[in-house]
């Protein structure tokens, strides 16, 4: 009686959820497809051609359309990206560390982290610049100021993922490592970080991925040198030609890879972290 | 080393979490190359002096001696004392082998490889897991896990262990064969076990000598035998599980209670006035028997327990008290008892012991 009604209109949710969230890409998949240069980002496909992507790589006879000018920005974001990746991981991983222990002060310095994701984005890039150009004066460019500014928003993604991890981390293996007469340094180095390592992976790919897409924060932050979201958002003020979206479909692709690496090395440690969990029923 | 020798020592050790008081200013010494049980109800703060000693936790007062130094300020890793986990803490994503030859790869004392093997394969066959070495912690039984987290803490060869309640995870049948092992294998060495187990079995069963905690105190210090025979307040015969306890008042040398008024030899100090007679002392009677041994107990039957050797009878006071009976079976067959039946319920007045404010002696 219940699942007439509830089963319908599940897979009307589920069938909306599955368009919202693969739609746009798929659309954007056909029209990078569209014929060129004349072809626009626009159905019908005139007929399908891969110009756009040829377009992309420099292959096409030369036309009115300008090359995307993406090479060099795509570089710096992936930098970028790298930068904040390893500078945030490393700071929420210690930062989380030291919440193990409860300490004076810590309800604050919670949310005083934690406060970097919430304020909005634009206002947050907006400071830092005029923190660099009008208190500090110092120049902007996108792998300090606008490198800082990524820092403060994706630390506290770091640092709470690590949170989490460490909540459920079962000390008494470290207190068992320092019995056997191994110092706090290296039981970090041979225990804890060898268990929370499946952490530390979700937490650098957040950090990762959402620098590499940061926007809001960079457009004011980043100085002259353009990052990969800015270059692309600066195509779209003149006219949009379906290179943009070979382009997308490109760095999609790229996306899936990045993930790939992930899932595999996240697949290595989950057997440890079955491990974990094993010994965690038991106690 | 002599047995006599002390082997730590604590010295007024006070550890106080918020208004809580979990160790109240203990004064204990260990002999060396001895097996000490801390037998104490959950809550009484037996982890916490087993965390303080390790140096996993830092008393707010009062000092530690382990063989002969100051070690209260030192850190855990510095002290060389084992300490075997109730959950065993084996390092999940180490092999067996390498779980036991961790302290010995990472310490500060760094042997040469040769030597790593050969005391860890000694180690490993020492407590029965010879075949194992390669397989994964999650790949062993709980049993097995004991011994590995056994065998990674002896193979540093500490002189002193403590062990947290180490059968707590096993079933009944392999707890009995882990208390002959444990013993067995301490004997071997020269070394220190201090067990800390709230199973008043366990504890008589498996220490040379006894301490029993309450409420961050020892209260009594013995061999088994002393404990069992003389529990030395009344809280500690309650913990024994043993003693039927009648609450009363002593006054001019004699208890009352609701077995009437006896008269006592002599009373041990205590904070009440307790009158406490063994399970297996406490014998059943017919109503309206003239031959008693000594004070006449009313009690309704409830219920009898087989356990084997022995069977234990369940009475009802009149004020609702439950008090048990042991029979063993050595000593012939049980009478036959009809379950909601009125019995007395006597037993002779030297074999109780009394405790009270006043001190009749």
């Amino acid at each position: 009686m219940e699942s007439k009604v509830l089963k319908p209109v599940l897979a009307v949710y589920a069938g909306l959820f599955i368009l919202f969230l693969y739609g746009p890409f798929i659309v954007l998949g056909i029209l990078s497809f569209q014929q060129g240069p004349e072809g626009g980002p626009q159905f019908p496909i005139i007929e399908w051609s891969t110009y756009w992507y040829k377009h992309l790589f420099g292959l096409t006879p030369p036309s009115r359309i300008a090359p995307l000018p993406v090479g060099e920005a795509l570089v710096r974001s992936l930098t970028l990206a790298f930068m904040t990746m390893v500078t945030s991981t490393v700071l929420g991983v210690m930062a989380a560390q030291a919440f193990r222990k409860r300490f004076r002060g810590a309800g604050l310095v919670f949310y005083l982290i934690v406060l970097g994701m919430m304020v909005p984005g634009v206002l947050t890039g907006l400071g830092t610049s005029l923190l660099a150009n009008n208190v500090v004066g110092i120049e902007r460019h996108w792998w300090s100021t606008a490198f800082v500014a990524h820092v403060v928003y994706t630390f506290p993604f770091a640092f709470l993922v690590m949170l989490a991890i460490l909540n459920r981390f079962d000390g008494s293996v470290e207190e068992a490592s320092w019995s056997l007469g191994v110092s706090p340094i290296t039981t970090f180095r041979k225990v804890t970080f060898p268990l929370i390592f499946p952490g530390v992976l979700s937490a650098m790919l957040f950090a990762f991925t959402l620098s590499f897409d940061e926007f809001p924060r960079t457009l004011f932050a980043s100085g002259r040198d353009q990052t990969l979201p800015l270059a692309i958002y600066g195509t779209f003020s003149v006219e949009i030609h379906p290179n943009i979206f070979a382009f997308g479909v490109m760095t999609t692709l790229f996306s899936f890879a990045l993930l790939s690496v992930y899932g595999i090395l996240m697949a290595l440690s989950v057997r440890r972290a079955k491990k974990i969990a094993m010994q965690e029923d038991i106690s | 080393m002599k047995q006599s020798d002390p082997i730590f020592r604590l010295d007024g050790v006070t550890r106080r979490y918020g208004n809580l008081t979990a160790l109240d200013s203990i004064d204990f010494t260990a002999e060396d190359n001895s097996y000490i049980s801390l037998l104490g109800p959950s809550g009484s703060g037996k982890t916490s002096l087993l965390r303080v000693i390790a140096g996993f936790e830092a008393p707010d007062s009062g000092r530690i001696w382990f063989q002969g130094r100051d070690i209260t300020d030192l850190p855990a890793h510095e002290r060389g004392i084992g300490f075997v986990f109730q959950n065993f803490a084996l390092f999940p994503h180490l092999t067996i082998f390498e779980n036991v030859a961790f302290g010995l790869r990472n310490g500060a004392i760094n042997p040469p490889e040769a030597e790593i093997i050969q005391r860890v394969k000694e180690t490993i066959e020492m407590v029965g897991l010879t075949g194992l070495e390669d397989r994964n912690p999650d790949q062993i039984s709980g049993g097995q896990k004991q011994r590995v987290a056994l065998a990674r803490s002896l193979v540093m060869q500490p002189k002193l262990v403590l062990l947290d309640e180490p059968l707590g995870a096993l079933d009944a049948n392999l707890r009995e064969r882990m208390q002959t092992e444990l013993r067995t294998i301490r004997e071997r060495l020269d070394v220190t076990f201090l067990h800390v187990t709230g199973s008043e079995t366990e504890a008589l069963a498996m220490g040379d000598k006894v301490a029993v905690l309450d409420s961050g105190r020892i209260v009594q210090f013995g061999t088994p035998e002393e404990i069992y025979d003389a529990p030395i307040i009344s809280d500690v015969a309650l913990f024994l599980n043993r003693f039927n306890l009648f609450d009363g008042t002593l006054k001019d040398g004699v208890f009352h209670g609701a077995f009437g008024s006896v008269p006592v030899s002599g009373a041990r100090a205590n904070e009440t006035d307790v009158y406490a007679i063994r399970y297996d002392r406490t014998q059943i009677f017919d109503t309206g028997s003239t031959d008693l041994p000594g004070p006449a107990l009313p009690a309704r039957y409830l219920a009898s327990e087989y356990l084997g050797s022995s069977i234990v009878f369940l009475f009802e006071t009149e004020d609702n008290k439950t008090v048990e009976v042991d029979h063993h079976l050595s000593l012939g067959e049980p009478r036959d008892l009809e379950v909601g039946r009125d019995y007395v319920l006597s037993w002779s007045p030297e074999q109780a012991i009394v405790f009270g404010k006043e001190l009749a002696r």
